[in-house]
């Protein structure tokens, strides 16, 4: 309950209560919850048997879940091996949408800092708690979508079939990926049809890598873009970029501190601001298994294997970023969190009750009255969610006079 | 009437306290969340709330924010007890700050300041006394855009 970045869960008879309209999807109960009282959206198996033709897109936070000495293409090859009828290296497309943003800096001069569109939750988070800075994130598709985009565009031509025949799944360390597919923020419809987490393959995939795994040097690896695995950890985004000054920072506390310093006007001279909010990047998902400094280091490793070379071909992402394939259908919508009324007036007095009840409240956030502290507790009292009286301390007060 | 309507909170700053110097600004933005105000009215409160807290912490030993709103308006009045502006007319100037080395290095001391908060304020009074403090009053309209 205390662990809510936005004061969404409130504790009513015993149980754990999730206020939908001010959940951000961060992930972070299910990260903290000792008892698995959260239980993450993802698609189940029946969800993907509804396509003739399915293709795994997994992030590639995959490759970083096995150990060192497993490389990106076998566990590319196993997972297609899980019933897929095609699999893709996501980090190519990661490269692609790094010289996209580049192109953006360059020749748009819209408000600084711009902030990247990658990570689903700072989206959210900054409609509802920032919806000022709304015009600030880049109206660019993040990886994810911008590959489901192309290869259900390919597939479908390359082997003469319907486009809704194609289920693509994004295999996500994130738990808030199933959200953004089923109510997109920038777009009609997300170009992808489901995900499924890395924590619910990990068993299958690990026992095929341990049985059926040919001693290494008895493979041909196939190189992956260096620049497209760093975007898995905080940093990598902005890895590749030369001219432009930018900031990167991961955590969902530490991404709210700097978007109020956005908001107070702190951060003029930053060209690109890099927001994930799980710990570290996506490597810190919370449906990932491999433990997160871990995953740093084999990701390391894998762009010390790869290097910075290009791998796209940067005459065709610009075609493709002419034509705007990569751009936002629609603009980012502000969707600010309700004020304690609609009236204005009402909303002012309400706030001076708040102020009242605040200074009635012991501030010590004990969260016994079921609200994760005194000054939430004093706003659910004001807006009339909750009675003064639920406080241990006030009662206890009002009973010994 | 309505206007009888009022909420106010008091600031504290304390001039060379960099390190908690955005705060007034931060905590204002969030009630101004909780009014339900138009969020491109808050970054311009937010905006001039942070610079004007920025020039109290800079330039002054000791310093209020004081924080006023009505369902029509929003009052910012920040007073100083610091060193006053000389040429206040040299000082709305655009780029021109008397900031020092030191400040400059940590970022700060543009001139911009002063100018940045008359353009997000709808109406922006400033009066100084050489050697006794600064006091600036800022007003936002809550309702329609800014002139």
């Amino acid at each position: 309950m205390r662990d809510c970045p936005t004061k969404a869960i409130r504790v009513r008879t015993g149980k754990a209560v999730i206020n939908y309209e001010r959940c951000i999807d961060c992930g972070e109960c299910l990260r903290v919850c000792p008892y698995d009282a959260v239980i993450p959206m993802t698609t189940s198996s029946a969800d993907l048997d509804k396509f003739k033709y399915k293709v795994a897109l997994p992030s590639p936070v995959v490759y970083s879940q096995f150990g060192q000495q497993v490389f990106p293409d076998e566990i590319l090859s196993v997972i297609k091996e899980l019933g897929f009828d095609y699999v893709y290296d996501e980090a190519l497309m990661c490269e692609m949408i790094s010289m996209t943003i580049e192109e953006y800096l360059d020749e748009t001069k819209s408000p600084r800092p711009v902030i990247s569109s990658t990570c689903p939750v700072v989206v959210r988070l900054i409609q509802r708690l920032f919806p000022s800075l709304c015009d600030l994130v880049i109206p660019i598709e993040p990886p994810r979508e911008a590959a489901a985009k192309n290869l259900r565009q390919e597939i479908a031509e390359k082997n003469k079939i319907l486009e809704d025949d194609i289920g693509i799944f994004h295999i996500t360390p994130c738990a808030a990926k199933m959200i953004s597919i089923n109510y997109p923020e920038s777009m009609k419809r997300s170009h992808l049809d489901g995900a499924i987490s890395i924590h619910e393959i990990y068993n299958r995939v690990m026992i095929k890598l341990k049985k059926e795994r040919r001693p290494s040097w008895l493979y041909k690896h196939h190189p992956i873009s260096g620049i497209g695995v760093a975007w898995t950890v905080s940093g990598g985004e902005i890895k590749a970029f030369k001219n432009f000054p930018s900031v990167s920072v991961s955590g969902v506390y530490d991404t709210i501190r700097i978007l109020e310093d956005v908001e107070s006007g702190k951060l003029k001279d930053i060209e690109y601001l890099e927001c994930l909010i799980c710990p570290d990047g996506c490597i810190g998902g919370p449906l990932t298994v491999e433990n997160r400094f871990v995953a740093r280091s084999t990701v390391n490793r894998l762009i010390r294997i790869y290097g910075d070379k290009r791998m796209v071909d940067m005459r065709r992402v610009q075609k493709m970023y002419r034509q705007k394939f990569f751009s936002f259908e629609s603009s980012l919508k502000p969707k600010p969190f309700a004020g304690l009324a609609t009236d204005r007036i009402k909303a002012i007095e309400l706030l001076k009750v708040k102020k009242e009840m605040l200074k009635r409240l012991p501030a010590i956030d004990c969260g016994a009255c079921g609200a994760p502290d005194c000054e939430t507790h004093a706003t659910d009292i004001a807006r009339g969610d909750g009675r003064l009286e639920d406080c241990v301390f006030v009662k206890k007060e009002v009973h010994n006079e | 009437m309505a206007s009888k309507v009022v909420f106010q909170q008091n600031f504290a700053i304390n001039g060379g306290d960099f390190a908690n110097a955005g705060e007034s600004s931060i905590r204002i933005r969030a009630i101004l969340k909780e009014i339900g105000i138009d969020a491109t009215i808050i970054r311009r409160v937010a905006i001039a709330a942070y610079e004007a807290e920025m020039n109290v912490v800079m330039y002054a030993r000791l310093g209020k924010m004081h924080f006023l709103v009505t369902p029509e308006k929003i009052h910012l009045t920040v007073e100083d007890k610091g060193q006053g502006i000389e040429d206040i007319g040299l000082a709305m100037r655009p780029g021109y700050s008397t900031a020092t080395e030191e400040m400059r290095e940590m970022g700060f001391g543009a001139g911009m300041g002063l100018p940045n908060m008359k353009k997000n304020a709808d109406v922006f009074r400033i009066s100084s006394t050489v050697g006794k403090g600064t006091t600036l009053k800022l007003t936002f309209k809550i309702n329609g855009t800014q002139d």
